[in-house]
């Protein structure tokens, strides 16, 4: 059948990640200049930097939609490859290269929906096709 | 002029022609925020009277008040606030995992030094579940690692070593000299590690011996060390257990701890709290006591204490949903709950904000209080991360141009005096 493609068909697949919060100073900063609203703090904030393996086991590439499901919730974020911990010449000496099944996403309400923070979540990643959620989409019962 | 962007609370501030100089990314959004809420009632806006009169009233009807937050206001607003709070039986919580070790220093417990303390003498800094370089920018230059000091006068080249303890290889890993990875899961088999490397007995663990005991050879050797506590160290390691590290750390050097957050005046709550007479209440447990205390150091000890004997406690590391469930009435002062715990809008308790900055809690607030910001369009003063009480001039007059300002500042209320509005009508 013209127009239609047999992996449509099929999930995506996943991967179990941890999920572990990080501190990024440009988007406390888009909080500051723009509000908690802005697209310019949203983007900053919906992002998971995730490891080449693990990105490619889902079949994501950097900048394609990513679902998180934790027990708590589900997000959709960018996915982000990550440089990993191999450019550090200390670390790389004590074998700390890579982090496959870690996923780092910065401090904010996206990261919160999966679970209490900054203790590190369990969730399972997969490629996505859906949109980014504003805040007051994420959250029931919300009014800007 | 003095930044209230971070918990170093910078004081060489100057502002100009709209520029902020020499702050950092966060202290030039925050003294430039533009980005403020009108006074709302169930999300109409309404006048500033208005607002605080209806929060006057929910906060009089309330059976379970909780106040939360704190930390990004003035000394004099946290003062009147606890007054607030004995007043209407209310219980504090600061929401910060800092509380416990902030509580350590403030007794005692541990030994803690000024910030220029470590510039001059600090040889080993370990940045422990904390990355400044994102949360504090100025931190590295102006105190821990780069400036030159008094006994350091090689700086960072030949005189400090600076490492990282963390989860991730963060910026701040990127510049220390060594860094140490931490395993989920095995935040505190790391410290037991640690200690019994300190004694020089090949530790049995998750991580490399080789490298715990080469860190051990590291602090042993400090002639003055600093540890900087982030939130990955007092999140994940038990606070009696960062007691005994640093014990064991001073029978060999001369060691010192810093809690690095980031509420600018988080410090002065906790001693603000424990130096009044306050009714706690503990939002885990729904317990309430009454401490009766003055202000003496002694006797502040004795109220830590005695606290700890009856099993409730002021601070709590992190706020859960469930003990936002006993309250029928939450107010937030400078404190994002919704950012924290999206769940909270579910919750069957009315919501009142005073913040300076837009918040996502406004999304699911009964009441906005809108208020000047410490240090920017108020004065005040606030308590440095080190303990270091610090004056905060106005950087702008409410309503008018302040040094270098824009003039299309509006004028905003003081939270002090909203506080004190609320200890009048209630």
């Amino acid at each position: 059948m013209p127009g239609i493609k047999i992996d449509q068909f099929l999930a995506a697949p996943d991967r179990e990640i941890t999920v572990v919060e990080y501190q990024d100073i440009f988007q406390t900063e888009a909080a500051l200049k723009h509000g908690k609203f802005s697209k310019e703090y949203q983007d900053l904030s919906t992002v998971i930097l995730l490891d080449p393996a693990d990105l490619k086991k889902i079949g994501a590439s950097d900048g394609d939609l990513v679902k998180i499901s934790s027990e708590h919730g589900t997000v959709v974020v960018t996915a982000k490859k990550s440089e990993g911990d191999t450019k550090h010449e200390v670390m790389a000496k004590e074998g700390h290269q890579g982090h496959p099944g870690v996923g780092y996403m910065p401090a904010s309400v996206w990261l919160n929906i999966l679970g209490s923070t900054p203790a590190p979540v369990s969730a399972k990643v997969s490629r996505s096709q859906q949109k980014i959620y504003t805040v007051s989409e994420l959250i029931p019962g919300f009014k800007v | 002029m003095t930044c209230t962007g971070c918990a170093l609370l910078c004081d060489d501030i100057d502002v100009h022609d709209g520029e902020v100089r020499p702050a950092c990314r966060i202290g030039a959004a925050h003294i430039l925020n533009r980005h403020q809420v009108d006074p709302m009632v169930n999300h109409e806006i309404v006048s500033i009277d208005d607002a605080i009169g209806h929060a006057a009233t929910l906060l009089t009807d309330a059976k379970h008040p909780m106040f939360l937050g704190f930390g990004n206001s003035v000394t004099e607003t946290q003062e009147i606030g606890v007054r607030l709070a004995e007043k209407i039986g209310a219980g504090i919580d600061t929401c910060s995992s800092h509380a416990h070790l902030i509580d350590d220093i403030i007794h005692n417990r541990v030994r803690t030094c000024a910030l220029s303390e470590v510039r001059d003498m600090a040889d080993v800094i370990l940045f422990w579940g904390a990355d400044p370089m994102n949360t504090h920018p100025r931190l590295l230059s102006g105190y821990a690692y780069y400036p030159r000091g008094k006994n350091r006068q090689h700086g960072w080249e030949e005189d400090r070593t600076a490492i990282t303890i963390d989860v991730r290889r963060s910026h701040t890993a990127s510049i220390c000299k060594g860094m140490h990875k931490i395993v989920f899961g095995h935040e505190a088999e790391f410290v037991d590690a640690l200690m019994l490397a300190l004694q020089n007995k090949v530790p049995k663990t998750v991580y490399d011996s080789k490298q715990v005991l080469k860190l051990a050879g590291t602090l042993k050797k400090a002639e003055f060390g600093v540890i900087f506590a982030g939130p990955g160290l007092v999140e994940s390691v038990p606070h009696d257990a960062i007691i005994r590290l640093m014990d064991r750390l001073n029978e060999f050097s001369d060691f010192r701890i810093l809690p690095l957050h980031s509420q600018y005046n988080l410090r002065s709550i906790a001693a603000v709290k424990t130096a009044a007479t306050v009714t706690t209440t503990d939002v885990a447990t729904g317990a309430t006591t009454n401490n009766t205390t003055n202000n003496t150091t002694n006797t502040t000890t004795d109220a830590a204490d005695a606290r700890e004997q009856q099993g409730v406690g002021t601070q709590t590391s992190k706020i859960t949903l469930n003990s936002l469930r006993e309250a029928d009435c939450i107010l937030c002062v400078g404190f994002d709950l919704i950012s924290s715990l999206p769940q909270a809008c579910d919750i069957d308790a009315r919501i009142i904000i005073i913040d300076p900055n837009e918040t996502l809690t406004a999304g699911c607030a009964d009441v906005v209080i809108p208020c000047a910001a410490g240090g920017v369009d108020m004065a005040g003063t606030a308590v440095r991360l080190d303990g270091v009480e610090i004056d905060l001039p106005c950087i702008m007059e409410t309503g008018q141009a302040g040094v270098g300002m824009p003039t299309d500042t509006p004028t905003r209320m003081s939270d002090a005096s909203i506080m004190n509005r609320l200890l009048e009508a209630v």
